[in-house]
């Protein structure tokens, strides 16, 4: 038997510093231009203002965080390289029920304060369109507790910094089939579509902040182009005079048809395979090595590292750190070689 | 850390298949991947860290204090921190308790004795300073490390003062200062102490070294002792999900036990050889992050 097959160990990477960096300061009463880090004086002219991540300190601007200096026109601010999800008006995230509370749940999607995702703005069971009334304050516990898991989209940014969710489309809500893993929100690119189809039967969401969601590719995901495309090909067809927009058409929403309490339901689809469970995993261990080596995720790499990670009969011997870093390895050849 | 009903019963079922699937794809007898590295705190006769990928971290000092031996109860202390608990809460003393016992059972301290008056004494003392599981078999594993390679000084003066009574003398040069095992191998004996398992019973698969996820839906969990290749008492059962509760905690069927100590004697050696490795390639340069 192979040690390596029941545990790894190493040693830790000794921090490699760089000792040509130039550390003299002739310039230091213009603002420095690019990366400063914590403590580090930004400037020591007082005209600038200060902005988020400076401090103010004997007439001189430090940084307190490591980042990106900003100037927009007087204002300076350095823009952080990692740290806490920052919240913005149609994001596509993934969070945790942490609280039930008066008309609103709260949610914590990884950032400052936790989110707020009213009452009013999710859907109600089989889809009835109308005000929520005090019943449904009492069983708020049936659509959502605490610990569920939920795709949502920020719907604003209250001035005090907190998010306000909403759950109100068929493509956010409650997370079933799968397991749920984190990485830095730094690491999740921006893009229209948050979430995949992945070959090996395996849908991702990627929460922009940072919340990932793999699970089982379920049917209605495809049902849902198919259903646009029937109601275009009708329009389309509209030389057939009885039809009349709206009414034979399968409402683009279908909330009714498939907003049933089914939606708010914690039981999974009883026919998750094996090879579906594995393919899962492997998705985890790709993804987690893409964080690993700092890449972006996308959907792309996510897909190549999967190819890559086909190198490796045994998927357990990809936590190893060798096996993430030729992991990445491979992803950014493969992206040098497409150009 | 709690999850949602349909990632627990997805959890679960995963689990319980055979062969089991783990969320990370681990194989039931594979542990977590370490780094380590030993011998790099100044002060103190011994030491080590292990640090896991999630940012889990325990650091472990020994010290060694020259006493009469009749006057100790015990030549072996052990003390353990973890950040977050107060030290008299019941997570900690468990803890502490399991190492301390562990150790005053299974290290032969005789050999500690440096004349027929005088002995060492054994401190050591464990910091965690950072955890998701159940830290018990980061700590052991750790205190493995720094036990393995504390050095302690070599005595100048005679080992026999049954007639002239004299404090023990040592030498002045660090340099001549003996590991533990030198002590052992002079008397034919391999210095290994032991190491504490943590597995956990699902379904009817038995894990090894349960990630936090993993232990929010184990049916029971196993601490497995393993000491001189092969498995030795204690084994204890007990519910590794310290933090929730855990509603799928349930009895513990004996065949476990059986099967638990099957797998520590079949895989245990390879977490020793695999920590031995790592101190013979350990050199003693300062990089520790």
């Amino acid at each position: 038997m192979n040690v390596s097959d029941v545990i790894s160990i190493t040693r830790p990477t000794p921090a490699t510093i760089d000792s040509d960096v130039d550390m003299s300061d002739d310039e230091s009463t213009q603002v420095k231009l690019s990366i400063v880090t914590p403590g580090e004086m930004v400037t020591d002219d007082p005209v600038w203002m200060k902005g988020h991540g400076t401090y103010f300190l004997e007439d001189k601007t430090y940084s307190s965080v490591a980042g990106n200096i900003s100037r927009v026109n007087r204002l300076l601010s350095v823009i952080p390289l990692k740290g806490r999800y920052q919240p913005e008006t149609g994001d596509h995230i993934i969070g945790r029920i942490t609280e039930v509370g008066n008309k609103r749940w709260k949610v914590d999607i990884g950032c400052k304060q936790d989110a707020i995702l009213m009452l009013g703005s999710v859907n109600l069971p089989g889809g009835v369109l109308r005000r929520k009334s005090e019943s449904d304050e009492l069983q708020m516990r049936n659509f959502l507790k605490e610990g569920d898991l939920l795709n949502a989209e920020v719907q604003t940014i209250f001035n005090n910094g907190i998010a306000s969710l909403h759950t109100r489309s068929l493509k956010y809500g409650k997370l079933r089939n799968g397991i749920f893993l984190r990485v830095p929100s730094n690491l999740i690119v921006k893009s229209k579509n948050h979430s995949y189809d992945l070959p090996g039967n395996v849908s991702v969401i990627l929460g922009i902040n940072g919340y990932i969601w793999l699970s089982k590719t379920t049917n209605s995901s495809h049902n849902k182009n198919m259903t646009v495309n029937s109601n275009a090909n009708k329009i389309n067809a509209s030389g057939d005079p009885s039809y009349v927009p709206g009414a034979g058409s399968v409402a683009i929403t279908r909330l009714e048809e498939e907003s049933s309490w089914e939606i708010y339901s914690d039981k999974n689809d009883p026919n998750i395979t094996n090879s579906v469970r594995s393919n899962i995993t492997r998705y985890n261990n790709v993804i987690k090595a893409l964080a690993y080596g700092d890449l972006g995720i996308t959907e792309q790499r996510i897909i190549m590292g999967y190819e890559a990670s086909m190198a490796f009969s045994n998927v357990g011997s990809m936590i190893d750190k060798d096996a993430m870093e030729s992991i990445c390895q491979d992803v950014i050849n493969n992206e040098k070689m497409r150009g | 850390m709690i999850l949602s009903p349909a990632e627990r019963s997805y959890l679960y079922d995963s689990l319980i298949q055979k062969p089991t699937i783990r969320p990370d794809s681990r194989a039931e007898h594979q542990m977590r991947p370490l780094e380590a590295k030993t011998s790099f705190l100044p002060g103190s006769n011994g030491s080590a860290r292990i640090r896991l990928m999630d940012g889990s971290e325990c650091i472990v000092s020994v010290k060694a204090k020259v006493v009469v031996a009749a006057k100790e109860a015990n030549l072996i202390e052990c003390d353990v921190d973890v950040v977050g608990f107060r030290d008299n809460s019941n997570f900690v003393s468990n803890l502490k308790f399991n190492l301390t016992n562990l150790l005053q059972q299974n290290f032969p301290s005789d050999y500690l004795r440096l004349t027929s008056k005088y002995s060492f004494k054994l401190f050591i003392d464990c910091i965690v300073i950072s955890h998701s599981s159940y830290p018990l078999t980061l700590i052991s594993l750790t205190s493995y490390l720094a036990l393995k390679t504390t050095k302690l000084p070599l005595l100048v003066s005679e080992t026999n003062d049954e007639e002239i009574a004299e404090l023990p003398t040592f030498s002045d040069d660090w340099d001549n200062a003996k590991p533990i095992a030198d002590y052992f191998k002079g008397k034919g004996k391999e210095f290994q102490p032991p190491i504490f398992i943590t597995l956990g019973y699902v379904g009817s698969n038995l894990i090894f070294d349960p990630s936090v996820e993993e232990e929010q839906v184990l049916e029971n969990g196993l601490i497995v002792t393993f000491y001189n290749n092969k498995v030795i008492t204690p084994i204890a059962n007990m519910n590794l999900a310290v933090n929730s509760n855990n509603s799928n905690f349930k009895g513990l069927n004996q065949t476990a036990i059986i099967k638990s100590i099957q797998m520590g004697n079949k895989f245990g050696g390879a977490i020793i050889r695999a920590l031995d490795a790592l101190i013979e390639q350990d050199d003693d340069n300062d990089a520790i992050f």
